[in-house]
C-alpha cells in the first residue's frame, strides 16, 4: 500500500462528510468531493484496471478525466472515467474487463507471448485453415475491452437546451475565466463551459494563493454576469459555429445537451500534460506530475513514499515541492532541462520498485512523476478549419489559421505567468465581446421582422499583443521502448515495427496499431506517437505532421445525442369514435388510421349491399385559387383540365420530369377560380411543396394561391348502394343522379354544417360521396351519419376494406402498384396522358419512350381463386427462375369469392388471357390469368354511375 | 500467372511466420514499396482506395498487365475505403444487382486466402428491420429475388429478430415497432483497411507501382471537341500530377468524392453531385450484438467490431458538400434512432464521428466503363455502396481494359444509359441503405 | 447546422430549409434536343468552390430563393434573392 490519505489537507474534499462504496464488493471509504479515483487512492487501491491486449496491471496515470488506465463500470454504466467521476455513497463500482478478478487475471497470459501479438497480427494469421476463421473470431470477441451494458436497464431521462450567447468561452481557467468576464464587461452575454467540476483550471492544484486567485477570477465573473457550466464540455465547433455542450451532474437530466449558436467561441482548453515513453512507464506509481499534484492539494491523498522525479518544467519543480510536502522522499530529481532523463523501471508484482536513470544508476522507488511537456489538446480548433503546426522551441503544437469568430487562448497559444495570460486573455475576452455583439447585431438586423437591434454597434478592440512562447526540452521517447497508447496497449516498438512495414504516415500507422483510437482519443498519445514516427522515419515532428482530431472533444452518451424521442402522431378528429368502437389501426407515415373494426371482409360485403363510411381524413387536400389555375393542373397533371367546368371532378395523375409516377388523386373545380385539389396521403406534403416550387420558380407569372387545407378539413368517404339514401336524410343538397351525377362536386351544408364539400367519385365502385367537413365538426357529422343510417345497415369500414374494394376495381396505389420506375403509360392510364397538350411535366420523356419495352400493370386471376398469392411473389417462366413480373397488390374478394391481383408484368407476357406461372413464398408455382380490364369487378361501373 | 505469395516467399503472413519472426526478433518486409515515377505507364489509375487498387491488382494477375500506376493523393485508403462502415451484403433489388454484388462477396469470403491477409471477414449475418407495412412488402420483393438468384435472404417476424439480437427492441411500445425483418445470413462486416492493404500488398507484389501523396492535376488529352483536345471524340494521353507529367494511353478514374472534378479534366460531364456520409463510432464495451441492423425508416445501421465498439452510419447529408467536417445534427438524430431500436444503450458513449463523401448519381447505380474520350474510363458514382463493390468493380474494371470491350456484369451502368433514359432499377433498394 | 440567409426572413437554421439544389431553370420542353434535356434531368455542376443553388424557407415564409455556397467550406455569400413574386410580371 503506497498511496495512503494525508492526515490534512485536500482543498476539494469535506473531511466531516465521509462516503462509502463498493469496489469489486468490498467497501471503500472515502470523502465528499473524492472522484472515484482520489478515493480509491487514498484508501491504498492502486490497482483499478487491466490493459487491453496484454491485460497488464495498470493504475492512476493523470487521475483526471483523460486518464487511459481509469475505466470503471458504476453499476449498468460502462467505462466510467474515474478519474473524473466524483464518488458518492452507495456506488457499486467494479473494474472491467478482467477474468476472474483483477487481481488475478487469467487473459495476463496474453502478455507471455506479447512479442508474437505485435501490431495487426491477426491480419497475418488465422488465413488458413478459412473455416477455423469464424471461431478464431469468436475467441478474439470476447476480448473486447470495455464494460457491460445491461439491455434490461431503466429508460432515462435526458433533455436539451438551445441557447444563443454572443460569446461560449470553453474551459474555465485563469485564461477562460479572464476572457469570459472581460467579454461579459464588454456587455455580451456569455457562456462559460468548464470540464472539470470546479473553474480554475490549474491553479485548483497549485498553491493556495493560487486557489485565492482562482476564487477572485470565479466571483469576477459572476458579478460581470457571466453563466457558468461546471462539469460539462464543449463536445464539438461545427459550421457557422454551431457548438454543442454536454452538460453532466443534473438533477433533472441524465445528461443535457446543450446547443449554442455562438457568435464568437473562445477556446480556452489549456494543456494536457504528456506522459513520457520509456521501459515500464505503465508500472503501478509511474504518473504525470499533474496527477501527484491534483492527488496531494485537491483530495489530500500522498501519492507514493520514495519517488523519483523527473521533471522539465516550472510545473514538475512545483510538484516536487508538493511531494516534499506532503512527506513524499524525493530521492532523485532527474531534470530533462539539463539532457537528463530516467531510461526504464523495474516493477515488483506490477507496482513499481525500482528507476533506472539515463546514466545507468538505479534508484529504489514506489513513485516516479513526469513533468516532460505538454500537448496542445487542438481539437475544437480543428474542428474550425484549422492544422496546427509543430514548433520545436516550444515542443509543441500551435494554432495556425482560424476563422474570425474562433479565438484561442491561454496555453493553446501562448506561455507566461498567470498574470500574463490573463492579462491576454481579457484583451481577447474584450475582443470577443465586442466582435460577438456585433455579429448578433447583425444577425439582428438581417432578421426583417425582427422589432429591434440591442444597443449600439460597438467599437471592435485590436487583438492585444500575442503571448510569447516559453523554450521546453523536447522529450518524447527515452532511450528505451514503452508504452505510447496506455488504452490501446501500443508500444513505441510497436510503432516502429509499423513504421518498417510501411504503414509509415501518421493515418496509416493509426489504422494500423490502432494507436489513438481508444478512449482517450490522442488527447495522450498523439504526439508522442507522431514523435516516434518521426524518429523512425528519421524526419521531423513538422515534417511527419499529426492526425485530425474528429469531433466530440470528450464523449458523450448516445442518451444526451438523442434526448427526448419527438415522433408526432397524427389522427383525425373522428378518432375518438373508432377508438371506442373496437378499431384495428395501422400507422401511414405519421398517421394512425383505422385499419379495421374487427372483420374487413364483411366490412366490403356491407358496403357493396348496404352502406359503409370510412374516415380518409389524411387524403392530401390543397385549395387553389386564382385565374391561373387551370395551367397548373395542366402542368402538373398529364390529362387535360382547361375545359373541367365548375361543378366538376377529375382524377389526375402527376409525375416526375422523367415521366415516373408520382402522385394521384381528384381535383375538383368548386367555383370561379377556385379548386380543391386532393393527392395520396402519404404525398401531401411533397405535392404542395411541388406546386409551390413550379409556380415560384419556373411560372412565377402565374396568378395561383396554394392553401394547404389536409387538416382544415376531415374527409369521410360513403360508399354503397344506400349512400344516397343516408347522404340526403343529411344535406338539402339534391342528390338525384339528374342534379348530381358521377364525377360532380357540390358544396352545402351536412347535418347543419355548413361549407361542407361534396363530391362523387368511385374508388370502392360504389356509388359513394367523399365529403370533406370543416374539421371541427367533423366528429359530430360522422356519429350523425352513423345514428342516421343505423336502419340502412350502416357500417364503419377501414383502410383494409377499402384496399380490398379498389383491388376488386382494379385501381392501383402509387407506391405499390409502381416503383420508383414505373412510367406513367404503363401503370395502365394510357388514357390520361395526353401528348398533345402543350406541356407537362413529364411530357418530353414519356414523347420518347418505348413503351413496348417496360413492364405493364396489369389484372392477375389465380386459376385456383382460392389461392391468394403474397404481394411480392415473382412472376416466373415456368420452367425457370427468371423473372419476368411480380405481384403488386392482392386480397381475397368476398363480392366474386376468389383471389384478385394486380402485379407488373414484362409486355410480352401481359396480353390477356395469357397464363403465367407465379412463385408463393412457399415455393409452390401456380397458374394465373392475365385479365383483360384493371376491374375484376363491374368494370362498366354501372354502380358507381347509378 | 504470376502466384501472390510465391515472389514474396519470405513475407507469406503466418502464424508460424509470426511466431520465427517472434523468436528472431526480426522485422516484417515492407507491406509495399516505394518506386520512383516513371514517365510513362500502361495504364494509370487515379485514386487508391480498394477499387483503384483492386483494378491494379486484377490487371496484373487476371490479365498480366503490370506495368500500371495508382496515383493518390493522400495515403492508400484515405477516403471511402477508410471511412465506411464496412457492411458487405448481396441483398439487392434486381436480379442485376444480385448478381453483381454476389460476385462482390464470393471475392470478398476468399479474400484472407487469395491474398494471404485476414481481412476478417466476419459473416455475421444481416437485419434489415421494417417499420411498415410498404418496408416491408419491400423486404419480401427482395428476399424473393435473391432466392431466385441463390442468395440466402427471407424474412422474418419478431420473435426470431428478438432470438438474434435480443437488445432490440421488438415490442410494439417504440413509435414505429419493429414489423418484420429482411436476413441476409451471409452479409456482414470486414476490416475496410485490411481490404486495402491487402489489395495494395496484392498489387504491388505483382509489379505495379503505387504512387501515395501525389495528386491529378490534370489529365492530358488530344482530338477532342473541348478546349486543350478534351472531351467526346478525343483520346488521353496521360495526366499531369504534382510530382510530375505521366504519358499513359488509358487512364482510369477510381475516385469517389472527386469523381466530378477528375472528370472534367477529360472534358467528361458526369450525372453525379457530392454529398457527404457520416459515421460514428461509441466508446468500447462487450460485445452483445452478434449481427448488422439496418433500419431504413429510421435512417440508420449499426454493428459492433471485434473491439466492442458500435459503428453507426445513416443517411447521408442533405444538401451537397465537399466539406468532410461532419454535423452535430447526424449525431442527434442517428442517437434518437437507436435508442428506438436498443433503449438499453442510452449511457454508451459516442466517441469519434467522421464523413466520407459520396457521388450521388440519378439511379443510386455506378457509372463504369468506357466514356467518350478514348482511353478514358470511369469506376466512379458510387454513392453509399462503393466499399460493398470494390472486389468485383475492380476484377471487371480489369477487364473491360484487358478486352477492351465492356463486360457483361457492368454493362448496365455505362455512362450512356443517361442520353438514352435507361436508368437502372436499384433505387428502391439501395434507398433502404446498407 | 447551417445558417442560410433567406431574404425574407433572416438568417435561419438549415433544419428550417429543403434544399433545392443547383439553380437551373428548365429548358422548353417542345424546342430543346433530347440530348440537352436529359443533360438537364441529370448533369448537374458539382463543383469545389461556389454554386448557385436554390433552397425553400420550408418552416419559415415558404417562398423558394437563390444564393451562393461554397461547397468546400459552407460558406453563403450574398446575394440571397427571391425568385419572383408568384403572380408577379413575366
Amino acid at each position: 500500500m503506497t498511496t495512503s490519505r494525508l492526515s490534512s489537507g485536500g482543498a476539494e474534499i469535506d473531511r466531516s462528510s465521509k462516503i462509502s462504496f463498493k469496489w469489486n464488493g468490498k467497501t471503500v471509504n472515502g470523502f465528499e468531493g473524492d472522484t472515484i479515483v482520489s478515493a480509491l487512492a487514498g484508501s491504498g487501491h492502486q490497482l483499478v484496471s487491466r490493459s487491453m491486449k496484454y491485460h497488464r496491471k495498470r493504475g492512476l496515470l493523470t487521475a483526471d478525466y483523460w486518464d487511459p488506465n481509469c475505466f470503471v463500470q458504476v453499476g449498468d454504466e460502462p467505462n466510467v472515467r474515474a478519474g473524473h467521476r466524483k464518488a458518492t455513497n452507495g456506488m457499486d463500482i467494479s473494474a472491467q474487463n478482467v477474468w476472474p478478478s483483477l487481481e488475478r487475471d487469467m487473459k495476463s497470459a496474453n502478455g507471455l507471448v506479447g512479442r508474437f501479438l505485435t501490431p495487426g497480427f491477426y491480419y497475418k494469421t488465422f488465413v488458413r485453415p478459412q473455416f477455423l476463421w469464424p471461431t478464431y473470431q469468436k475467441v478474439l470477441r470476447t476480448f473486447a475491452p470495455g464494460g457491460a451494458v445491461d439491455h434490461q436497464s431503466q429508460p432515462l431521462y435526458f433533455d436539451k437546451r438551445y441557447t444563443h450567447p454572443d460569446v461560449v468561452v470553453a474551459g474555465a481557467g485563469p485564461a477562460g475565466l479572464a476572457a469570459a468576464t472581460a467579454a461579459a464587461e464588454a456587455g455580451a452575454s456569455v457562456l462559460l463551459v468548464e470540464h472539470d467540476h470546479a473553474v480554475g483550471g490549474h491553479l485548483r492544484w497549485g498553491s493556495d494563493a493560487d486557489r485565492d486567485e482562482a476564487a477572485r477570477l470565479e466571483a469576477a465573473a459572476l458579478a460581470a454576469g457571466v453563466e457558468i457550466m461546471t462539469d460539462a464540455t464543449v463536445t464539438g465547433r461545427y459550421d457557422h459555429n454551431w457548438v454543442s455542450i454536454n452538460q453532466r451532474s443534473l438533477h433533472a437530466s441524465v445528461e443535457r445537451l446543450v446547443k449554442a449558436r455562438a457568435k464568437v467561441l473562445v477556446v480556452a482548453a489549456g494543456l494536457v500534460e504528456r506522459p513520457y515513453v520509456f521501459a515500464g512507464n505503465d508500472a503501478l506509481g509511474v504518473m504525470t506530475a499533474g496527477a501527484a499534484r491534483r492527488l496531494i492539494n485537491l483530495w489530500g491523498v500522498k501519492p507514493g513514499t520514495t519517488a523519483v522525479a523527473m521533471v522539465a518544467n516550472e510545473h514538475g519543480d512545483a510538484a516536487v515541492a508538493d511531494l516534499e510536502a506532503a512527506g513524499v522522499s524525493v530521492t532523485s530529481v532527474v531534470d530533462g532541462r539539463n539532457g537528463e532523463f530516467v531510461s526504464s523501471t523495474t516493477a515488483s508484482k506490477g507496482a513499481l520498485s525500482s528507476v533506472t536513470l539515463g546514466d545507468g544508476s538505479t534508484v529504489d522507488a514506489d513513485l516516479l512523476i513526469t513533468a516532460v511537456g505538454w500537448t496542445a489538446p487542438t481539437s475544437l480548433l480543428n474542428m474550425a478549419g484549422d492544422r496546427p503546426a509543430y514548433d520545436e522551441t516550444a515542443a509543441r503544437f500551435f494554432p495556425t489559421k482560424l476563422p474570425p469568430e474562433v479565438i484561442p487562448v491561454g496555453g493553446l497559444v501562448g506561455d507566461g505567468s498567470t498574470a500574463q495570460i490573463i492579462e491576454h486573455a481579457a484583451g481577447v475576452g474584450r475582443v470577443a465581446g465586442a466582435t460577438g455583439i456585433s455579429a448578433r447585431r447583425q444577425l439582428q438586423a438581417a432578421t426583417t421582422r425582427a422589432a429591434v437591434v440591442d444597443g449600439a454597434e460597438p467599437a471592435i478592440p485590436a487583438m492585444p499583443e500575442p503571448l510569447g512562447r516559453d523554450p521546453h526540452p523536447e522529450l518524447y521517447r527515452s532511450d528505451t521502448h514503452g508504452m505510447v497508447d496506455y488504452s490501446e496497449d501500443v508500444s513505441s516498438k510497436d510503432l516502429v515495427a509499423a513504421s518498417k512495414e510501411g504503414y509509415d504516415s501518421v493515418e496509416l500507422m493509426k489504422r494500423f496499431t490502432t494507436v489513438t483510437m481508444g478512449p482517450s482519443q490522442g488527447k495522450l498519445e498523439t504526439v508522442n506517437a507522431v514523435a516516434v514516427l518521426a524518429e523512425a522515419r528519421g524526419e521531423t515532428i513538422e515534417e511527419v505532421g499529426t492526425t485530425v482530431w474528429r469531433p466530440p472533444y470528450a464523449p458523450i452518451s448516445l442518451g444526451a445525442l438523442g434526448g427526448r424521442i419527438f415522433e408526432p402522431e397524427r389522427v383525425s378528429p373522428i378518432h375518438p369514435w373508432h377508438e371506442a368502437n373496437g378499431v384495428t389501426t395501422i400507422l401511414a407515415g405519421q398517421w394512425i388510421r383505422p385499419d379495421h373494426y374487427g372483420d374487413a371482409q364483411a366490412e366490403v360485403t356491407n358496403v357493396r349491399n348496404n352502406v359503409g363510411i370510412i374516415d380518409v381524413t389524411p387524403l392530401g387536400k390543397l385549395d387553389l385559387r386564382g385565374p391561373d389555375v387551370p395551367k397548373l393542373l395542366n402542368l402538373l397533371y398529364t390529362n387535360k383540365w382547361s375545359k373541367l367546368a365548375i361543378g366538376s371532378v377529375r382524377y389526375g395523375v402527376m409525375c416526375a420530369e422523367d415521366g415516373v409516377v408520382l402522385d394521384d388523386g381528384v381535383t375538383a373545380h368548386l367555383g370561379e377560380d377556385h379548386y380543391l385539389m386532393t393527392t395520396t396521403s402519404s404525398g401531401a406534403a411533397a405535392i404542395w411543396e411541388w406546386a409551390e416550387n413550379w409556380l415560384q420558380t419556373e411560372r412565377p407569372h402565374w396568378q395561383v394561391h396554394v392553401t394547404p387545407v389536409t387538416t382544415a378539413y376531415a374527409s369521410i368517404n360513403i360508399a354503397g348502394p344506400k349512400s344516397r339514401e343516408l347522404l340526403s336524410r343529411l344535406t338539402d343538397v339534391d342528390l338525384a343522379n339528374e342534379a348530381f351525377g358521377y364525377m360532380r362536386v357540390r358544396t352545402g351544408t351536412i347535418g347543419g354544417v355548413d361549407d361542407c364539400i361534396m363530391w362523387r367519385i368511385g374508388f370502392t365502385g360504389e356509388l359513394s360521396y367523399e365529403i370533406h367537413v370543416p374539421s371541427g365538426y367533423a366528429l359530430h357529422v360522422w356519429e350523425h351519419l352513423m345514428s342516421e343510417g343505423a336502419d340502412l345497415g350502416i357500417g364503419a369500414f377501414g383502410l383494409e376494406a377499402q384496399r380490398i374494394m379498389r383491388l376488386e376495381k382494379g385501381h392501383f396505389i402509387v407506391g405499390q402498384d409502381t416503383d420508383g420506375l414505373t412510367k406513367a403509360p404503363t401503370a395502365g392510364i394510357g388514357g390520361l396522358i395526353k401528348l398533345d397538350k402543350d406541356d407537362f411535366v413529364g411530357k418530353t420523356e414519356l414523347s420518347t419512350l418505348d413503351v413496348a419495352s417496360l413492364p405493364v400493370l396489369v389484372a392477375l386471376q389465380p386459376v385456383d381463386g382460392s389461392v391468394v398469392p403474397e404481394e411480392a411473389a415473382q412472376i416466373v417462366l415456368p420452367d425457370s427462375n427468371d423473372i419476368i413480373g411480380r405481384i403488386t397488390s392482392s386480397r381475397f374478394s368476398p363480392t366474386l369469392n376468389r383471389s384478385v391481383c394486380l402485379g407488373q408484368v414484362e409486355p410480352s407476357h401481359a396480353a390477356a388471357g395469357n397464363i403465367v406461372t407465379v412463385l408463393l413464398f412457399s415455393g409452390e408455382r401456380i397458374p394465373a390469368t392475365v385479365m383483360e380490364h384493371h376491374a375484376h369487378f363491374d368494370p362498366e361501373g354501372a354502380r358507381l354511375r347509378g | 500467372m504470376p502466384t501472390l505469395g510465391k515472389k514474396v516467399g519470405s513475407a507469406r503472413y503466418s502464424a508460424g511466420g509470426l511466431l520465427m519472426r517472434g523468436l528472431r526478433k526480426q522485422d516484417w518486409p515492407r507491406v509495399w514499396n516505394d518506386h520512383d515515377i516513371k514517365k510513362k505507364y500502361d495504364v494509370v489509375i487515379v485514386g487508391g482506395g480498394v477499387h483503384g487498387l483492386a483494378t491494379a491488382y486484377y490487371l496484373a494477375k487476371n490479365h498480366g498487365i503490370t506495368n500500371v500506376a495508382v496515383l493518390e493523393k493522400g495515403y492508400l485508403g484515405s477516403g471511402g475505403s477508410g471511412r465506411n462502415t464496412a457492411i458487405v451484403r448481396s441483398n439487392y433489388l434486381t436480379p442485376e444487382g444480385v448478381r453483381f454484388y454476389d460476385r462482390s462477396l464470393e471475392l470478398y469470403g476468399n479474400m484472407s486466402v487469395d491474398m494471404n491477409l485476414n481481412v476478417m471477414f466476419s459473416e455475421r449475418g444481416h437485419l434489415t428491420l421494417a417499420h411498415a407495412d410498404s418496408a416491408l412488402r419491400t423486404m419480401h420483393w427482395r428476399a424473393e429475388v435473391n432466392k431466385l438468384q441463390g442468395v440466402n435472404s427471407s424474412v422474418i417476424g419478431p420473435d426470431e429478430i428478438k432470438k438474434i439480437a435480443p437488445s432490440l427492441d421488438t415490442s410494439a411500445e417504440p413509435r414505429y415497432p419493429i414489423l418484420g425483418a429482411l436476413y441476409h445470413p451471409p452479409g456482414g462486416i470486414i476490416r475496410h483497411d485490411a481490404v486495402v492493404w491487402a489489395y495494395a500488398r496484392g498489387a504491388d507484389a505483382l509489379g505495379a507501382h503505387l504512387h501515395q501523396q501525389t495528386e491529378v492535376l490534370d489529365i492530358i488529352c488530344e482530338g477532342g471537341e473541348g478546349p486543350d483536345g478534351k472531351g467526346a471524340g478525343g483520346k488521353v494521353t496521360g495526366v499531369r500530377t504534382s510530382r510530375g507529367d505521366i504519358s499513359a494511353p488509358i487512364v482510369v478514374n477510381c475516385t469517389a468524392g472527386w469523381a466530378t472534378l477528375i472528370s472534367d479534366m477529360a472534358g467528361v460531364k458526369l450525372p453525379i453531385t457530392t454529398h457527404p456520409l457520416e459515421a460514428a463510432v461509441t466508446e468500447p464495451v462487450k460485445v452483445f450484438l452478434p449481427t448488422v441492423i439496418v433500419s431504413g425508416s429510421l435512417h440508420v445501421y449499426v454493428s459492433q467490431t471485434d473491439r466492442g465498439e458500435l459503428v453507426f452510419g445513416a443517411s447521408i447529408a442533405p444538401f451537397a458538400t465537399y466539406s468532410q467536417a461532419g454535423s452535430l445534427d447526424f449525431t442527434e438524430e442517428l442517437a434518437g434512432h437507436v435508442l428506438e431500436l436498443m433503449p438499453g444503450i442510452a449511457k454508451m458513449r459516442l466517441l469519434r464521428q467522421w464523413a466520407g463523401l459520396c457521388d450521388m448519381t440519378p439511379d443510386y447505380s455506378p457509372v463504369m466503363g468506357f466514356t467518350p474520350v478514348e482511353g478514358f474510363l470511369t469506376d466512379v458514382g458510387w454513392g453509399t455502396y462503393g466499399f460493398k463493390a470494390g472486389p468485383v468493380s475492380g476484377e471487371q474494371m480489369a477487364k473491360c481494359i484487358a478486352d477492351n470491350k465492356t463486360p457483361e456484369l457492368i454493362a448496365a451502368f455505362d455512362l450512356a444509359r443517361f442520353g438514352e433514359d435507361r436508368l437502372v432499377g436499384e433505387k428502391g433498394a439501395a434507398a433502404v441503405g446498407h | 447546422m447551417l445558417i442560410v440567409p433567406c431574404p425574407n426572413c433572416g438568417p435561419r437554421n438549415s433544419a428550417d430549409m429543403r434544399y433545392g439544389g443547383e439553380s437551373h431553370s428548365r429548358p422548353d420542353p417542345d424546342s430543346t434536343p433530347i440530348e440537352e434535356w436529359r443533360n438537364y434531368l441529370y448533369m448537374h455542376d458539382n463543383p469545389a468552390g461556389w454554386l448557385k443553388e436554390t433552397w425553400y424557407c420550408g418552416s419559415g415564409c415558404r417562398r423558394y430563393f437563390t444564393t451562393e455556397r461554397n461547397t468546400v467550406t459552407n460558406q453563403f455569400r450574398e446575394p440571397a434573392i427571391n425568385y419572383p413574386e408568384p403572380g408577379g410580371s413575366q
